[in-house]
């Protein structure tokens, strides 16, 4: 019983990292139609700026997320304005879009390397073992953390999408940019916005992830493929049936280390994947446009 | 009325003529270096083409191809160990269980677009680690060693000449036949070509198994030169991106393009990890980059659009 609830523990603390590593990539193909294939490489970037920062400049890694945010923000508004905006969206720009930001993946990967060179890197601080006890559940304080700045993240992102005019925007020209530009509002500049936000959150996702994972420059695919999972069984778009969908994948995940040995979990992951887009195309959870 | 010939005549002799001189060109005295870099050519120019069956003519951008090489390379690898089968037997075996695996990964052929391209990182990522942890097969992180000779190794190049000539055969053979045809309507519109009685799924199998088999192979006579094969390299997402990059670079979905993308990217990455070691990667990146941009069907559009201004240049009088 004990061991069933410590991995019921484990796995809400999972899906907070799951979903912070989803909103990004769900965002900008629910607005772009866009399939962000630099994600995880804009994942491993954010990794590395808080960890600079951290070892470098002394700042507590939760603390860089502003900074890093910022700097992932401007990263993801230039890719828009440099690359991503001349390419034809939609059906005819798949693989052209897939493989410029693919090409965006190598080049990330290869500055992290020359920068820091290939080997594995960790954010450890005085906490990162310390562990809080609660009713025999061992939590430890960086797994809470990331859980709280996930929720608070899907609650802003919640906020900024439903309560403001750009967010209103922002849903707008998801559902209709034709139309959007006919009552006046600027969908290249929505674009570029989105962009940005997405991959910010991405960045946002990096940090947190280093502060409970190792990483390196070659690190990124298994969080693409995990976020991209989230994001397909979340209903593309969706901010709470993302939510919804990292606790399903981190469920499936932790219970699976009871009946397979744990270098299979990847494949529970795929497999979860096959069978929502075999099964039910667009996702467990409907498929509002970010609602 | 007769179908036209699925490999037209003049093309045919200038391919014949091209291959001998290939195969004979290793009797005028050529350097060990230039020997093995053509054999390795070859052996990327067969894995760059039928990546290019399935990335190209379908439209089905995959990044796990390394799935089908490292089972390729390893089966092969394992059947000479054992059962001392000649190898050229043992890279068939590795081509055809590729081939066999590639079927099994059905059910994402239901995808299409981004969707597929990522269904297949996780076909890549799944083989790695499974075929990493499955020591007895594939000796885990301490690799695999091949019992290939001094001079096995030499004729590797008359044998990876032969599949490269093969494979670039088969590319245009079915790039003009109704096959084809019936793989550009799935990549044009799965709907459409649905409506028409071209079943999808049927296709895009077959296509699938053999651009797997042929990798497959291509795995086997690769792992064959390197003599040591080690799982998380056979597997590895690089050598799945190699597919993409030689392909990209040569130009998707034209039926000889790959080829010559295969060639650049074998003398390119030669030449970038002696000179710029740490900087190889990005700088494909940034080809990739500017070839999406500016010349989508990258080397064979930039020799098109030459070939049109010459045309241009040559005919003042036409506008």
């Amino acid at each position: 019983m004990s061991r069933f609830a410590d991995l019921l523990v484990s796995t809400v603390l999972l899906a907070g990292l799951y979903a912070t590593m989803s909103y990004g990539l769900g965002l900008i193909y629910g607005v772009l139609r866009v399939v962000n294939l630099a994600h995880g490489g804009v994942i491993m970037a954010g990794g590395y700026l808080g960890w600079v920062l951290y070892v470098r400049l002394g700042i507590d890694p939760y603390l860089t997320i502003p900074l890093v945010a910022l700097a992932s923000f401007g990263l993801g508004v230039a890719l828009y304005q440099g690359l991503v905006r001349w390419l034809p969206r939609g059906a005819a720009g798949g693989p052209a879009s897939l493989l410029l930001l693919f090409g965006v993946w190598l080049v990330l990967r290869n500055i992290a390397y020359a920068l820091f060179t290939g080997n594995e890197q960790s954010i450890t601080t005085a906490y990162s073992t310390r562990s809080l006890a609660l009713l025999g559940v061992h939590l430890p304080v960086t797994r809470l953390a990331v859980l709280g700045i996930g929720l608070a993240i899907a609650a802003a992102l919640h906020t900024l999408l439903r309560r403001t005019q750009v967010g209103r925007a922002i849903r707008a020209v998801a559902q209709n940019a034709d139309s959007c530009t006919l009552v006046g509002i600027d969908v290249d500049r929505i674009y570029t916005l989105t962009f940005g936000i997405g991959t910010a959150l991405s960045g946002i996702a990096g940090v947190l992830l280093a502060t409970v994972f190792s990483f390196n420059p070659s690190s990124g695919a298994s969080e693409l493929l995990k976020a991209f999972v989230v994001v397909v069984l979340g209903g593309l778009g969706s901010i709470w049936g993302i939510a919804l969908a990292a606790l399903v994948l981190a469920a499936a995940e932790t219970y699976a280390v009871l009946i397979m040995p744990s270098y299979l979990t990847t494949a529970v992951g795929f497999v979860l994947l096959v069978l929502v887009l075999v099964l039910r195309p667009g996702g467990f959870f409907g498929h509002r446009i970010l609602a | 009325m007769t179908a036209p010939p699925l490999i037209p005549r003049r093309m045919a002799g200038v391919f014949v003529a091209g291959c001998a001189v290939l195969a004979v060109l290793p009797a005028l005295d050529l350097s060990p270096y230039a020997h093995n870099q053509l054999t390795l050519s070859y052996v990327m120019i067969a894995g760059a083409l039928a990546w290019n069956w399935m990335g190209g003519f379908v439209g089905q951008v995959s990044f796990g191809h390394a799935a089908m090489f490292g089972i390729g390379g390893f089966v092969a690898g394992r059947l000479m160990l054992h059962m001392q089968l000649p190898p050229p037997v043992c890279w068939l075996a590795g081509g055809v269980v590729a081939g066999v695996f590639t079927l099994a990964a059905h059910p994402t052929l239901r995808l299409r677009g981004p969707y597929f391209s990522i269904a297949t990182i996780g076909i890549g990522e799944i083989s790695r680690q499974v075929f990493t942890y499955w020591e007895e097969f594939t000796g885990g992180a301490t690799g695999l060693s091949l019992p290939i000779s001094a001079v096995q190794k030499y004729q590797l190049y008359w044998w990876a000449l032969a599949l490269a000539a093969a494979v670039a055969l088969a590319s245009i053979a079915i790039r003009r036949s109704s096959f084809g045809l019936r793989l550009l309507a799935i990549k044009a519109d799965v709907d459409a070509a649905a409506d028409v009685g071209i079943s999808a799924a049927l296709y895009q199998d077959a296509i699938f198994a053999l651009s797997g088999a042929v990798v497959g192979v291509s795995g086997g006579i690769f792992a064959s030169y390197f003599v040591f094969i080690e799982p998380g390299d056979m597997f590895g997402f690089d050598r799945s991106i190699t597919f993409v990059l030689m392909a990209v670079i040569g130009g998707v979905g034209t039926s000889l393009g790959p080829a010559l993308g295969a060639i650049v990217y074998v003398v390119l990455r030669n030449y970038l990890l002696a000179s710029y070691p740490e900087l190889h990667l990005g700088l494909f990146g940034v080809l990739v980059i500017v070839i999406i941009l500016f010349q989508p069907l990258g080397i064979t559009g930039l020799v098109r659009w030459l070939v049109r201004r010459v045309q241009r240049a040559a005919s003042p009088g036409q506008p």
